[in-house]
């Protein structure tokens, strides 16, 4: 089952659901809506196919995000519960503008609790600017006994790149993240 | 809990489900599939703002098809108005769309509760590919749910679809 709007407000009260800062007027009729955060890792190939990871502050003035790239962002907020699953996706307004927020990886595990990494990639070029509403989250009853989730990236407050040792071994990849 | 196809059945018929035109050769075993309707907008340039109001190019689909090309966004109805005030609808595209490279939603599958109308499908193309109305495109699902229901006033409801982003209307950032 999903949660509407008022249960995840009323589970937010009781600390089943921690979302950091937590604003009313973000609640909607069964997800909340969650704003991006102040900084991007954008990742792209060379022309020689070597990948190249570059940190920006997003300026005042927005950032163009543009086509064949890969920007890692964060969440404003911290979202976590210890009893939910939690699914993360892209609001339709944004979705309306061609932004991706996620590459087929929207499940949050029970347990987890981090400001999330965004995985955004676009259609058209576009500008994001810092704490902007990009996103939300919807929470999901679970069956059974829980688990809890106790991964690389919990706890994370900024955007993180992959730490996957299956994945980084690969040469291209290193490059970037040693 | 997602429901099955005659759980889908007999919600349309006890009205906690909107499938208008409704039919039952389109209800799979746990979801239902939609049609693509005529109405497309693209927008006019290239670079997007969420700031701004982007202007869009409005057009009807041929029954020959169009054409659509990597590297857009083409905003198109569903020809089905659908919805429910009980269950929350998730949109995806079909298995046999998937094959062919369509994106039917720019991570935006999650439909608000009382959302009923003709929906906005995001046509994201990975190859060109040529459309047609009335096509079978996506499939949506139900989900049960917990707790109290809330309405949904959001800015899209009642408007005539395919509707452009109207992120502009947010509020000014820093508020």
């Amino acid at each position: 089952m999903i949660l509407t709007g008022p249960e995840i407000r009323r589970a937010h009260a009781t600390g089943d659901i921690a979302i950091e800062p937590f604003e009313p007027a973000n609640v909607g009729p069964n997800s909340y809506d969650y704003h991006l955060g102040e900084s991007l890792i954008r990742i792209q190939a060379d022309a020689e196919g070597r990948l190249t990871s570059t940190s920006h502050d997003i300026p005042q003035q927005g950032m163009l995000l543009e086509p064949g790239s890969l920007y890692l962002g964060a969440t404003r907020e911290r979202i976590g519960s210890k009893v939910y699953a939690i699914t993360l996706l892209g609001r339709s307004s944004v979705g309306r503008l061609g932004i991706f927020l996620n590459v087929t990886a929207d499940l949050g595990h029970v347990g987890s609790d981090s400001n999330w990494t965004l995985e955004l990639s676009v259609v058209q070029p576009v500008y994001v600017y810092a704490g902007m509403c990009i996103g939300q989250v919807a929470f999901w009853e679970v069956d059974g006994p829980r688990g809890f989730y106790d991964g690389r990236y919990k706890g994370d407050v900024r955007p993180e790149r992959s730490k996957d040792p299956a994945l980084n071994g690969r040469a291209a990849v290193k490059e970037i993240y040693s | 809990m997602i429901l099955s196809g005659d759980a889908i059945k007999a919600a349309v018929a006890g009205g906690d489900i909107v499938i208008e035109p409704f039919n039952e050769a389109q209800v799979g075993p746990n979801s239902y599939d939609f049609r693509l309707g005529n109405r497309c907008k693209v927008y006019k340039d290239q670079v997007l703002d969420p700031l701004k109001q982007n202007e869009v190019v409005e057009s009807v689909i041929p029954p020959e098809g169009l054409l659509l090309a990597p590297g857009r966004i083409y905003l198109v109805n569903t020809l089905e108005t659908m919805g429910s005030t009980k269950y929350v609808p998730i949109i995806r595209g079909r298995s046999s769309t998937g094959r062919l490279g369509l994106f039917i939603d720019v991570t935006a599958d999650l439909i608000d509760l009382g959302s009923i109308n003709q929906w906005t499908l995001q046509l994201v193309p990975v190859l060109p590919l040529l459309i047609y109305p009335e096509i079978l495109i996506g499939q949506v699902t139900f989900w049960t749910t917990k707790g109290a229901p809330a309405a949904y006033s959001g800015r899209y409801k009642g408007r005539e679809s395919p509707t452009e982003s109207l992120a502009y209307q947010d509020i000014p950032l820093g508020k």
